[in-house]
């Protein structure tokens, strides 16, 4: 065309899923939402942003082209790359010294912090 | 020279890499250079926005959802200026049928909340989930019930702007020409009264297929006869077979009456549905660029008739002459298009406006418009520069 126009192989960037995501609703930012994520994927970028998703997949049934910008790939390639966030090291590290996530616990002990990814 | 980040608060302003790279585009998928995102939260927002980027020089773009298909939203290493926290509602009067909304709600957002009190705002891109209203207001949107409902320019009672120099107007209907369909090339809209529509209590769709296009287009006239029509929206065989439909030239009419074949509403919001999904599903297909003419229906047979043989799919709404044909990347038939459009004395840009894709297609009268527009409301050429002027 008469301008530079960006390729993205999965994603049509229509942006007709922005309103049904809930992290979008919550940051109010594109790289937050379901075509935000799968532009910095296009983009080849590695971003905790990807940790910011619930997995909902609201934003596949609304896609008219059935994509899905969630979460499990664009994570597994965080892993893969050692990018986690540091409340996720501290889990899987309670997780391997104590077997579980919460960290030391007393017998009976109810947890006071919960962390997650 | 003041920095931006201390202008506002924490979390209104980002440099950082993923909110530059998230920006640098909209739905055109033109490419650009964002150097940083704004996010105003209030009309002194903007407006210490503007006087910032007088003093640095710096040019704004005003963004809405960024569902735009000409770069409009696409900055060129500028700041972008997202309406995302402009969402306040206030309250309907429901004598007058108006409601007064920050340009920062999307569509079916302000939709669902006036959907109680029986009214809504009629005018219904394809973009409807996401686009925000200041962005329907910038591009004139037209849609899918244009033929009933006309586009923005009918609807928009009052419309607050900050133009480029900082200074705050509030337009009224008669002056809303200043900023409806402008593309934000006149200031940043940050808040409008909206005129609305009483919701149809009845509602039905046919479904019309045609293997000759001119036993369609004859059809077409005595359709538009009929006062309840609603919608009339069109596909060619080429984009028929893209969402599953069988290869003919189609028609989707919907009637405010009985007057449709189809009234299940399950069976209907398939219809639409299936219809809306039709963009995002050529791209899909390698037909990324969507193009916009606006033709006469004296002209339509034989530009319809060009782009079916050429194998172009088309959809759109022929109702008021609206299309949407689908281009390859690089198609050469792009410019061929453009020219039997203005030979026929058609709009080369229907709906979606100018923006970056097609600046050095705007007329002289177009041009030296908004030229005089630019000297009144943005001397200094703040907002969206390098677009039209
Ligand atoms: C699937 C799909 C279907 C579509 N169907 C239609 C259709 O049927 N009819 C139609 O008309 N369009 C359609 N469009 C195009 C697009 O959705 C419309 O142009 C819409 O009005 C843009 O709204 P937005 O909030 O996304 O604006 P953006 O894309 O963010 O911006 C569009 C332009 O408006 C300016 N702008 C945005 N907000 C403001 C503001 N607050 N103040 C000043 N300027 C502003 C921007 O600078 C830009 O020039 C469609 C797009 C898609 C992806
Ligand atoms: S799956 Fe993730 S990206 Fe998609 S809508 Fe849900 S939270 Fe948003
Ligand atoms: S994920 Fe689907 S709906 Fe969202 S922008 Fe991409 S193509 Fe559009």
């Amino acid at each position: 065309m008469l301008i530079d126009l960006n390729e993205n192989p999965t994603c049509t960037e229509c942006g007709l899923c922005r309103e049904v995501c809930p992290v979008f609703q919550i940051q109010q930012r594109e790289e937050y939402s379901p075509r935000g994520r799968a532009m910095l994927d296009s983009a080849g970028i590695q971003t905790l942003v990807f940790y910011q998703c619930t997995l909902c997949r609201t934003c596949r049934i609304v896609c008219p082209v059935g994509h899905d910008p969630s979460g499990e790939t664009l994570r597994s390639g965080l892993i893969a790359v050692g990018e986690e966030t540091p409340a996720n090291q501290v889990m899987i590290a309670n997780i391997r010294q104590y077997g579980n996530p919460f960290g030391p616990l007393a017998e009976g002990e109810i947890p006071k912090t919960l962390t997650c990814c | 020279m003041e920095d931006l980040e201390s202008l506002f608060q924490p979390g209104q302003v980002s440099t950082r890499e993923e909110t530059r790279i998230a920006y640098s585009r909209d739905a055109s998928r033109i490419q650009g250079e964002c150097q940083t995102v704004v996010w105003p939260d209030s009309t002194d927002d903007v407006a210490r926005l503007v006087r910032w980027a007088v003093e640095t020089g710096i040019d704004l773009v005003p963004r809405g959802a960024g569902t735009g298909l000409c770069g409009g939203a696409t900055p060129q290493n500028s700041v972008v200026v997202d309406s995302a926290h402009l969402r306040h509602l206030g309250p309907v009067d429901i004598q007058t049928k108006q409601i007064v909304v920050d340009a920062g709600i999307p569509l079916d957002h302000l939709n669902r909340t006036l959907h109680s009190e029986g009214l809504f705002l009629p005018v219904i891109p394809g973009s409807h989930r996401s686009a925000t209203v200041g962005g329907m207001i910038a591009t004139n949107a037209a849609g899918l019930h244009a033929i009933r409902y006309g586009r923005m320019n009918d609807w928009v009672e009052e419309a607050v702007v900050v133009d480029g120099k900082g200074d705050v107007h509030r337009l009224s209907f008669n002056e809303s020409k200043y900023v409806v369909g402008r593309e934000g090339l006149t200031g940043m809209i940050v808040q409008a009264k909206l005129r609305l529509a009483e919701i149809p209590r009845n509602r039905s769709l046919t479904l019309l297929r045609f293997e000759h296009l001119e036993d369609m287009l004859n059809q077409i006239r005595s359709l538009k006869t009929n006062p309840s029509l609603s919608a009339l929206e069109y596909l060619n065989p080429q984009a028929a077979v893209v969402v599953g439909w069988a290869a003919k030239h189609t028609l989707l009419a919907e009637y405010q009456s009985g007057d449709g074949e189809i009234m299940d509403l399950v069976e209907m919001a398939t219809l639409w549905k299936t219809r809306e999904s039709l963009s995002a599903r050529l791209t899909h297909a390698g037909f990324p660029i969507s193009e916009d003419p606006q033709i006469q229906p004296e002209t339509q047979e034989s530009i319809l008739d060009w782009l079916t043989v050429q194998g172009i799919p088309v959809f759109g709404h022929l109702g008021v002459g609206i299309l949407h044909p689908r281009f390859l990347l690089a198609d050469p038939r792009i410019i061929d298009l453009y020219h039997r459009v203005i030979t026929a004395g058609g709009q080369i840009s229907g709906e979606h406006g100018m923006g970056l894709k097609k600046r050095q297609w705007a007329s002289e009268a177009l041009k030296s418009d908004i030229v005089a527009l630019k000297t009144q409301f943005d001397p200094h050429r703040v907002f969206n520069r390098g677009k039209l002027c």
